[in-house]
């Protein structure tokens, strides 16, 4: 009679122990207390002027191979320094001292790893040393700015002048933006300020020297390089004999569009619309009201 | 003490009497609960009756909802080049909703039932019946045993569905699809919480659960007609009952947590 009872208080104790085993498996490996470690490894310090979206546990690659792992992301006391802790395995003991490593986005959306580019040293690192040489995250924001940036012809070709311009609303211009004519950088954004008179934004705008040539009723306006893209400011050549010269005023400016504004328009240019077209099965109704452009 | 099949005349107030009727007798459970101190190994088989017989149901049907998870959102997800994210959404989709709610109607089927059909049986057959003329209260031996073992098995068979699922989804994503590993369990890590997801989640819903299903599944056999036809509805009603309360629950409970 003891015996099937015994039975089933064994089998419920391994029930109980097994469900309690489940609980800590989610507890500890699939949450943020989970600090699990795999295999033979030794820690390589790394540290980055910025880590962008990286993770700890994210991968660490050679040459795209997968070799370790973020061990730990840790500021660095008083610096604005992150100190990336990487967890290497010990079959990859090779690395030169000067080996660079850089941190990757794994296509434009994924997620952000570690990339090691062998240096040319006889010395490998060793468990507990340095990669001194790395390369921060690069942010979306400053890829497309050099992409679009005119900063640097300006710099290279040396000498600007500067003209202003005031805009009701520069958007999300900033310093630095390029200035585009015909969509050819020619200049940059000086600086972005607030007028305390006019209240409207004063826009300075360098200009390289050899488009001193450029009409003084010419317009500035804001735009947006495709749908998500940086801001700059586009000057349209007006007809006037008389070139820009330095410390001149555009008075021609177009602001920014905002994109609210334009779902707006749209919105509304939609409904008119619809009534237009209600409005066509009837030839006798007098026209629709002229709302479209 | 015994509580009887209300006799409405219409759904509406039939459904009501149940629902009163049911509430009293979660409260005859609980107040024979001390007394039941004493058939502590009935507690036990109970609960290896419920609890680890239930097991494998729930591991195979674990694994496989991990797996197929895993399989639909890597899919969708390579359409935006988040594949890397799947693994997060399966451990929250699972911890979260299906692991509770799963478990819970698995529960209902393969333990709620047979509880049923037990106590139906024991109720046509006079034996509950002749408990009482024994003095031994039919509650605090039959009913509270069940609905105790039901109530602490649910966490824990929960607990080992959602781990068999974090499995089959790691099984399927990173070592058939090929997922990194460090990346699935980064991610997954990242957005999991302990307090949120783990004990919000898992165990205090299908806490709730075990306990709406057993009281449903003891209380239909305590009120079945004594007839094999009244077993059978009975068993028939534990099943239906339990799937609307337990998903009607998790509505609530999630409105409530989140």
């Amino acid at each position: 009679m003891s015996q099937p009872r015994n039975s089933y208080a064994v089998g419920t104790g391994l029930f109980i122990v097994l469900g309690f085993a489940a609980l800590a498996y989610l507890a500890t490996q699939t949450t943020s207390v989970a600090n699990v470690h795999q295999g033979a490894s030794y820690t390589v310090d790394a540290h980055f002027a910025n880590i962008g979206q990286l993770k700890e546990r994210a991968p660490v690659k050679i040459a795209g191979v997968r070799i370790g792992q973020v061990q730990s992301i840790t500021l660095e006391p008083g610096r604005e320094v992150a100190d990336v802790k990487l967890a290497i395995d010990t079959h990859y003991d090779k690395i030169p001292q000067d080996s660079v490593a850089s941190i990757y986005t794994s296509g434009l959306l994924g997620d952000q790893y570690i990339g090691i580019r062998y240096g040319s040293s006889k010395k490998t690192v060793a468990d507990g040393g340095t990669l001194v040489l790395t390369q921060p995250a690069q942010q979306l924001e400053e890829m497309l700015g050099k992409f679009f940036g005119a900063g640097g012809v300006a710099d290279n070709l040396g000498g600007t002048y500067t003209v202003k311009a005031n805009f009701t609303n520069v958007g999300a211009l900033s310093v630095g933006a390029p200035v585009k004519m015909a969509g050819v950088p020619i200049g940059s954004v000086q600086s972005v300020i607030a007028d305390p008179v006019k209240l409207d934004a004063e826009v300075t705008l360098a200009i390289d020297k050899r488009y001193n040539a450029i009409p003084d009723d010419s317009a500035a306006a804001v735009f947006t390089s495709g749908l998500i893209g940086t801001q700059y400011v586009a000057i349209q050549p007006g007809g006037s004999p008389d070139a820009l010269k330095d410390g001149d005023e555009m008075v021609l400016t177009q602001s920014a569009m905002q994109l609210e504004d334009l779902i707006g328009k749209f919105l509304v240019n939609g409904s008119s619309g619809d009534k237009k077209d209600a409005g066509n099965g009837k030839p006798s109704e007098s026209p629709a009201p002229a709302g479209k452009h | 003490m015994n509580p009887r099949a209300p006799q409405g005349n219409n759904v509406v107030t039939q459904s009501l009497a149940q629902i009163g009727n049911c509430g009293l007798f979660l409260l005859t459970l609980l107040a024979a609960i001390p007394r039941s101190f004493r058939y502590v190994r009935e507690t036990i088989r109970q609960l290896w009756f419920v609890g680890a017989m239930s097991l494998t149901i729930i591991m195979v049907c674990g694994l496989f909802v991990g797996m197929v998870l895993m399989l639909q959102l890597y899919h969708v997800l390579s359409i935006f080049g988040g594949t890397s994210a799947s693994g997060m959404v399966v451990a929250l989709s699972v911890y979260r909703e299906l692991g509770p709610v799963v478990t819970a109607l698995l529960f209902a089927g393969r333990a709620g039932t047979s509880i049923t059909a037990e106590i139906g049986l024991m109720r046509a057959t006079d034996q509950i019946d002749a408990m009482e003329m024994m003095a031994v209260d039919p509650i605090a031996y039959v009913a509270t045993p069940r609905f105790l073992a039901g109530l602490i098995a649910m966490p824990l068979l929960c607990c080992v569905f959602c781990a068999m699922a974090i499995f089959g989804g790691h099984l399927i994503g990173v070592s058939w699809l090929g997922i990194d590993n460090g990346t699935f369990w980064s991610n997954m890590t990242a957005v999991v919480e302990v307090h949120t997801d783990i004990v919000n989640g898992v165990l205090f819903k299908s806490l709730a659960f075990g306990a709406v299903v057993s009281l449903i599944a003891v209380y239909q056999g305590f009120t079945t007609p004594p007839t094999s036809e009244g077993v059978a509805y009975a068993t028939t009603r534990t099943v239906v009952a339990s799937s609307i309360a337990i998903l009607a629950l998790d509505f609530v409970l999630t409105a409530f947590l989140m």
